[in-house]
């Protein structure tokens, strides 16, 4: 008789370079850990000179960036969309490389490029890669560094990208302010709990419209809200990495996304998920 | 976004100004660019060695331009100084950005570059894009959403230069601002998440258009320069309009708040009524 299929639950790190996917990685897995599950970290990042964490499988195995910069002599950007491409052409490489790790948790340390996001079918393809035969249950997170959301207009163009990439990733997407420890010892951000806890949206809407310098586009600030409300995007969770309870409700955040908590595998982690 | 031709753009704007004696002034702000096709007046190149960056901070390529452009940003009062200095002689002042998109929008540095410019002159943005690639319709949504994000995190007078025009089919990219029938179809009966979800950012975005401008050009060609420079003209004048008195507004406000304080303290140092002298100064306002 055939074992029963086993279920992977995964998470796929996306931001921008510096917003934190690296030591995310490494603390996330610490946490879960800890929380009694098998987790194997995945660095996809061809250009990273090495992991502060102990990668299960590392794209670096298959390419770097510096081999093909020197072997090509592509610049840095050029080198990665090509790595990038290379490892999207031999996913069967990275398949293979995960097929004894099923039914563990995995983490994807993905590069910080937004062309890969934009312009490129790499991603898709390698998702569909992963997920072909079913039994992958991927969840993205998505890292934006807290520093960066001062004021409302900047946090709508937070918004507007972690929108693109939801749109090209087409997975259910979990938007991350990184990072907040680090705000809060510098002042704080004003308006951070309403980011937590979803902003209403007329509210948002005036403190648009109030900022002298996007008066002027008052109709778009109307059409963007009504784009974000449409898809349930107010929200971001903050997170200090460092702190057990940040991380700690982030998990809940993400085991729903991807059905983690549906799952019957951690009753360590289902008792955890009750403590209110 | 990196391959849409900033650079090559920019040398071609920069050879047709030559050309028109309207003298420029050239600012490289790409640490890991390796090589130029222009002669740029200041080049962070000069300041900061992004492979000796790498090497001493044991950092990834992101991670060093990141630092370069850290470095750099704490040496910009000094690069404001050579271009206000220059500026009465210069009808236009080209910064070119590093490729890695989100080193300069995403950043510390990025934003107290474009910001100090910002304060100091009229400033405006060209958003480039490579028309050939945006031919498809996912990622011309995505690249007008992204400069969309750009417009509201610089609030600075936004222009999308459609490069590659020599190129690029006809009837697509550019042609699909304002024309939301042949972007739907473009888009087709794809009844994925994507489609649904491209389709709805198609409906906002034709409001984005009229908030922005957008030019055609080819940087190789050098075809559609002229209509650049007129683009580049409205949004300066729009930085005159929208940016401007907000600028004056905020420096006016720093000054008075620096005055108070100055004032605080010197209030905190004259001896007291009593005669018990100097009491602790006062904390600066937060």
């Amino acid at each position: 008789m055939e074992p029963p299929p086993v279920t992977t639950y995964a998470q796929l790190v996306l931001g921008p370079p510096g917003s934190g996917k690296t030591t995310y990685c490494k603390g996330m897995a610490e946490y879960l850990r800890g929380l009694g599950r098998d987790v194997a970290i995945i660095n996809l990042d061809p250009a990273a000179p090495s992991t502060p964490y102990d990668a299960t499988i590392d794209v670096a195995a298959l390419v770097t960036t510096p081999a093909v910069a020197a072997t090509h002599g592509l610049g840095p950007n050029g080198a990665l969309i090509y790595a990038f491409e290379y490892l999207a052409a031999n996913t069967d490489w990275l398949v293979a490389a995960l097929r004894p790790h099923r039914g563990k948790y995995w983490l994807f340390d993905m590069p910080g490029q937004v062309e890969l996001s934009t312009h490129n079918d790499a991603i898709r393809g390698l998702l569909s890669a992963l997920t072909r035969g079913g039994g992958v249950r991927l969840a993205a997170v998505n890292l934006v560094d807290a520093a960066h959301c001062a004021d409302v207009g900047k946090w709508v163009a937070a918004l507007l990208v972690s929108i693109t990439v939801m749109f090209q990733v087409e997975l259910p997407i979990v938007n991350v302010l990184s990072k907040v420890d680090l705000v809060e010892a510098y002042g704080g951000l004003e308006n951070i709990e309403q980011y937590a806890e979803g902003m209403d949206l007329e509210y948002l809407v005036g403190a648009l419209d109030d900022d002298p310098r996007l008066t002027k586009y008052a109709a778009l600030n109307r059409a963007l809200v009504g784009l974000v409300d449409d898809y349930s995007h107010v929200r971001f969770q903050t997170l200090s990495i460092t702190s057990q309870e940040s991380v700690g409700a982030l998990v809940k955040v993400v085991d729903k996304a991807n059905g983690y908590m549906f799952s019957e595998m951690d009753a360590a982690g289902l008792m955890a998920a009750r403590v209110p | 976004m990196a391959g849409s031709g900033k650079t090559t753009l920019l040398q071609a704007l920069a050879a047709h100004l030559g050309a028109t004696d309207t003298p420029a002034y050239l600012i490289n702000v790409d640490p890991a660019v390796a090589d130029l096709p222009y002669e740029p007046n200041i080049d962070i190149r000069d300041t900061v060695d992004y492979g000796a960056v790498m090497e001493d901070y044991q950092l990834g390529p992101n991670g060093a331009i990141l630092t370069a452009l850290n470095l750099f940003a704490t040496r910009f009062d000094q690069v404001l100084d050579l271009v206000t200095a220059r500026a009465p002689d210069v009808d236009y002042v080209l910064v070119d950005t590093p490729g890695q998109i989100e080193t300069f929008t995403w950043s510390a540095s990025g934003a107290i570059i474009s910001e100090a410019l910002a304060a100091a002159l009229p400033t405006v943005v060209l958003f480039v894009v490579d028309t050939q690639r945006a031919s498809s319709p996912m990622t011309f949504v995505s690249n007008m959403l992204y400069a969309c994000s750009v417009l509201y995190k610089t609030r600075l007078p936004l222009v999308v230069v459609w490069n590659k025009v020599d190129v690029a089919p006809a009837g697509c990219a550019q042609g699909w601002m304002g024309d939301y029938d042949g972007l739907s179809d473009a888009i087709g009966d794809d009844p994925s998440f994507a489609g649904g979800l491209a389709r709805s950012m198609a409906l906002t975005l034709e409001v984005f258009y009229e908030a922005i401008r957008s030019v055609g050009v080819s940087a190789l060609t050098g075809e559609g320069l002229p209509a650049l420079l007129a683009a580049i003209a409205d949004a300066a004048a729009e930085y005159e309009r929208e940016v401007a008195p907000d600028v004056a507004a905020r420096a006016a406000a720093a000054a008075a708040a620096a005055e108070e304080r100055q004032q605080g303290h010197l209030a905190s140092f004259r001896p007291s009524a009593t005669g018990h002298g100097a009491t602790s100064p006062t904390p600066p306002p937060r």
